[in-house]
């Protein structure tokens, strides 16, 4: 009896063993290569990651990869992962390529090409079509050789929303086209029902450049190969003293100091009117449980100036960093959290209205999405993201150093805004602090 | 009293909450907000009176809050009582020490605070990833360790230069070994400052903001790195952010108040030398 439970027992150990032992081929057999694989990824706190978290064991029964996700606040994520990248730390595999970044990460060789694995039909089949992702997203993502380095999950597109769009229309007037008309409209609506005309966050380096590129500035001479700021040019000054006008003569009170989410709540309570921004920042005006505007707001594109229309686009994606060693698990990853498929489900089971796969834009499901008040808000998205795309004009976004340029940008309009200077002489600031900045950097400019 | 004298002291005491009103106004309104929804906190004008509710302290608990807030309580302790253990002999060592370089010692012990921490940024981060000390706890006291000893040996070493010798002297002569005479004469003697000394430990701990979030993940991660987690990239939790910050206050809160009788005379203790 005795013998009978030990010969039972090592049978089955032995079986047991064979079959631990045969697991991984029998799974990579199985079309799970790597199974038993963990990745940790790592994004800022986003709605999309919230709902995609709730597909995650789909992902986990289909590749068995394991993920290991975590989010933090903005600042915080893109501090962390700067130095786990700088350090060439290998304890991310997944990472969003965060927009103002991208090129700081991208130029020093601190991401993987993810073209090796596009390029590899066995890795990645025709079908996930890495050309349905919109150029203008898309091209904050490449190096200057054209290769890719993230796939983008979030397309932002600069649109201008009014609130109390109804207030426009007792004035007698419609959505402002160009920068002289949103002059008019806000002097028509200014302060009526207690209402303020415009409304912006303190993120000027973001708000204000649509406005200087629309009266023919720019921010460097030609990025991203001449980095030369070009802020004291008549052009910056004129579109400096326009934006600050805008903010503190027909701002709420308090306006400059108010962070994204307070100038959307500024909307939302119907405190203010116009704002130029993100759709996704305008869209829950329209969407939102505690929104007092959702039968009044109304949507169109950012006004133009006398140079023509530059209304911000922006993009975050999924990339991989050079430090991984599970590359080939983390692309599984993101093929699958940024496929065709997936972007779908994310957009018709909870109206996520920011995405970048063409495919997806132009269907039924994300028309209805953006379709507000009998808006086609989809085709405003559209338009913007492809006007990003064609031109180029995003690229002064990109360069490594903006962030520090951007940082004199903001306090400048907050010195002509609080009359502590003339627009020219605070731009003359910011170019002069700027350009000791680049310096620093190495970065040659022009004298 | 005179009509005279009574009005000073009336206006001056006018003076003195008024002040403390101002002072507080920013707490009183966090302590609000914690009790608001987003659509009250928004409100224009706010009102007086509005219905309160739980919610954003309900969500704290069900968050991840809850094993952030123990974190920081679990580290800010540790340390507080790691760099007393340390500190606070060190300090009597360093009063009594008649040898020459004991104040050139008592300097050098400085240098952790000589820099400002982001001068130690990327060293830390690669000697804790090398040690896997990154996203724990003892990492964390470690770094907070190293910082406070200088604060407590600084703090404490003039509390025990005022006391004479002559006291543990005394001790020594009645058998006393040099340890218990520490212990029990000088240590008990020394309690304001020690009150005071394990206050500002426990503050610096417990609201630092820089290497919690460098030295962290999610494992590891306080409650003041928490808090900025409810600004998401969409919108930001006010509520919540008001409630987390409310739960970080409270801690110190209770903490001041049973050593407050010890606070103001273990802070000024040491000052004047005579």
């Amino acid at each position: 009896m005795t013998s009978i439970h030990r010969r039972s027992i090592l049978r089955g150990t032995g079986a047991l063993a064979a079959v631990g032992l045969s697991a991984p081929s029998v799974l990579a057999q199985a079309g799970k290569p790597h199974a038993g694989t963990t990745i940790n990824a790592a994004c800022f706190q986003t709605t999309y990651f919230d709902y995609l978290r709730a597909y995650f064991p789909e992902f986990e029964e289909k590749t068995g990869i394991k993920v290991n996700f975590t989010m933090q606040a903005f600042p915080v994520y893109n501090q962390r992962t700067d130095l786990e990248l700088s350090t060439r730390g290998s304890a991310l595999d997944v990472i969003n390529v965060t927009f103002i970044y991208s090129g700081r990460w991208i130029g020093a060789g601190w991401l993987t090409n993810l073209d090796t694995f596009t390029k590899d039909a066995k890795l990645t089949p025709a079908a996930w079509a890495p050309e349905d992702f919109l150029g203008g997203p898309q091209s904050a993502m490449r190096n200057a050789k054209g290769e890719t380095f993230g796939y983008a999950w979030l397309a932002g597109a600069m649109i201008q929303s009014a609130a109390r769009y109804d207030l426009i229309e007792k004035a007698g007037l419609s959505m402002p086209k160009t920068f002289d008309e949103l002059l008019k409209v806000c002097d028509a609506i200014h302060g009526k029902e207690g209402v303020a005309a415009f409304t912006a966050d303190r993120l000027h380096h973001w708000n204000w450049i649509p406005y200087l590129m629309g009266m023919g500035g720019g921010v460097f001479k030609a990025p991203p190969e001449n980095l030369t700021p070009t802020l004291t040019t008549p052009e910056a000054a004129k579109a400096a003293d326009f934006y600050a006008n805008l903010l503190v003569k027909y701002g709420p009170d308090g306006i400059l100091s108010y962070s994204d989410d307070q100038a959307m709540r500024s909307q939302m309570a119907g405190r203010a009117n116009i704002r130029t921004q993100d759709a996704v920042w305008m869209v829950p005006l329209f969407k939102h449980a505690e929104s007092t505007v959702q039968k009044t707001v109304r949507y169109g594109l950012m006004p133009a100036g006398p140079s023509g229309n530059y209304p911000g686009s922006n993009s975050h994606a999924l990339g991989i960093p050079a430090g991984s060693k599970k590359k080939e698990a983390a692309w599984e990853f993101i093929k699958w959290a940024v496929s065709k498929e997936i972007i779908t489900r994310v957009v018709r089971e909870h109206a996520y209205p920011g995405i970048a796969r063409l495919s997806v834009i132009q269907s039924p499901e994300f028309k209805q999405v953006l379709t507000l008040n009998g808006q086609d808000v989809a085709a405003l998205y559209l338009e913007v993201l492809q006007l990003g795309g064609k031109t180029g004009y995003m690229k002064y976004r990109t360069v490594p150093v903006f962030p520090q340029v951007g940082d004199k940008i903001n306090k400048a309009i907050e010195r002509i805004a609080t009359k502590q200077q003339g627009a020219a002489d605070a731009m003359k600031q910011a170019q002069a602090e700027a350009i000791q900045d680049l310096q620093k950097a190495g970065i040659k400019i022009d004298t | 009293m005179s009509t005279r004298t009574r009005t000073n002291r009336f206006l001056l005491q006018a003076l003195a909450v008024t002040l403390a009103v101002l002072a507080l106004a920013p707490f009183l309104w966090l302590l609000v907000m914690s009790f608001k929804t987003n659509a009250e906190i928004f409100r224009f004008p706010p009102r007086l009176f509005f219905e309160a509710t739980l919610d954003n302290y309900a969500h704290l608990w069900t968050s991840e809050f809850r094993r952030s807030f123990s974190n920081s309580l679990i580290v800010a302790t540790a340390t507080t009582f790691l760099s007393l253990l340390v500190g606070v002999p060190a300090a009597y060592a360093l009063s009594r020490w008649t040898a020459p370089g004991g104040n050139a010692i008592t300097l050098w012990i400085l240098a952790s605070r000589m820099a400002p921490p982001i001068a130690f940024t990327i060293p830390y981060f690669l000697v804790y990833r090398h040690l896997e000390l990154l996203d724990t706890l003892a990492g964390l006291v470690v770094i907070y360790l190293t910082f406070n000893l200088s604060l407590v040996i600084w703090m404490m070493r003039p509390f025990y230069d005022q006391l004479p010798r002559s006291l543990e002297e005394a001790a020594w002569i009645d058998g006393a070994t040099m340890w218990q005479g520490f212990y029990r004469i000088i240590l008990p003697l020394s309690g304001p400052g020690l009150a005071a000394t394990a206050i500002l430990c426990f503050l610096f701990a417990w609201n630092d903001f820089f290497f919690a979030l460098i030295l962290t993940r999610t494992e590891a991660m306080t409650a003041p790195v928490a808090v900025v987690n409810f600004m998401n990239y969409e919108g930001w939790e006010w509520g919540r952010i008001a409630a987390g910050g409310t739960m970080i206050m409270l801690p110190v809160l209770v903490f001041s108040f049973i050593v407050r009788k010890y606070l103001v005379h273990g802070l000024t203790g040491g000052a004047l030398k005579g």
